[in-house]
């Protein structure tokens, strides 16, 4: 992840999206409700899907950038 | 309100074990790791500088981002499909209201109230009535209940709150169909049973209501 792969910006993104999943996580376990639940299901998981995929694009990107792969 | 039955003088605690139940420690743990997580991004977003990303940068990344949220996704899947399954998940929404107020009336005398107050369903009583058998069962289920969450939230529904399809026969079934005093009662003569086990006769029609009457009030939003 050299400055010639993916900027910071992207991992920064895929931290926030990582502490929304992890705030909407908390309340389904303090504070189960079907609507929170769904909530969970439908959005905080989908975020966190999008935050691994930008963190193996910034992987790859890193990996390309050393022609390693 | 305490677990054991409402509105009795003496309340009896179930048996809790001495280190917490499985549900308690999935909970429990659920939240140790959302907040671990919690802290290590934060380590991870202060580690990261805009020119270049350091291998302790990458080392946080990976941990906070890539490997602690998906133990916090299984945990928190696991605690909230077991948690939306009970009275309380489903006395969330003010529709419901009526129908938990009865369930947990011990002066009522409805199907729904008679199994509660004798806890002839240990727990989670709403739901173990209203979803099918097996996995197919629960699947329906969620899918029903996501149709309910919608429903509620964009106040597309209308009072008073009816039953999508008549309740099936096959759900008392599963727990009465081997009970002696279901297969010897007067009032299920042998040559009825196969009328009860295929559908045509449903057991709401003599042993209802299930729940009580629900007054029509205006459209809640």
């Amino acid at each position: 992840m050299s400055p010639r792969g993916v900027p910071a910006r992207v991992l920064r993104l895929a931290i926030v999206l990582t502490l929304v999943f992890n705030v909407l996580a908390l309340l389904v376990m303090v504070h189960t409700t079907p609507i929170v639940f769904t909530l969970f299901m439908f959005g905080a998981q989908p975020l966190f899907v999008i935050a691994v995929v930008l963190l193996i694009g910034a992987v790859v990107a890193d990996l390309r950038a050393k022609d390693l792969f | 309100m305490p677990v054991a039955v409402a509105g009795a003088e003496v309340a009896v605690p179930r048996p809790h074990g001495w280190i917490g139940t499985a549900s308690d420690w999935v909970r429990g743990l659920g939240i140790a790791f959302a907040l671990l997580d919690v802290v290590l991004l934060v380590l991870a977003w202060r580690s990261l500088r805009s020119s270049a990303v350091t291998p302790t940068a990458r080392g946080w990344l990976l941990v906070s981002v890539g490997l602690v949220p998906i133990m916090v996704a299984f945990l928190s899947f696991s605690h909230g499909l077991e948690a939306s399954t009970t009275v309380n998940a489903c006395g969330s929404c003010h529709v419901m209201t009526p129908f938990v107020q009865d369930l947990r009336n011990v002066q009522s005398t409805t199907l729904a109230a008679t199994h509660y107050k004798n806890r002839f369903i240990p727990e989670s009583q709403c739901y173990t009535c209203h979803s099918d058998y097996g996995l197919a069962g629960t699947f329906k289920a969620k899918v029903e209940g996501l149709g309910h969450v919608w429903r509620y939230t964009t106040g597309r529904y209308e009072l008073p709150i009816k039953i999508a399809s008549p309740f099936p026969n096959v759900r008392c079934l599963s727990c009465h169909a081997e009970s002696q005093r279901f297969l010897n009662a007067a009032g299920h003569p042998k040559d009825v049973l196969p009328s009860l086990v295929d559908g045509t006769l449903p057991c709401i029609g003599c042993h209802g209501p299930a729940h009580p009457e629900q007054k029509k009030e205006a459209r809640a939003r």
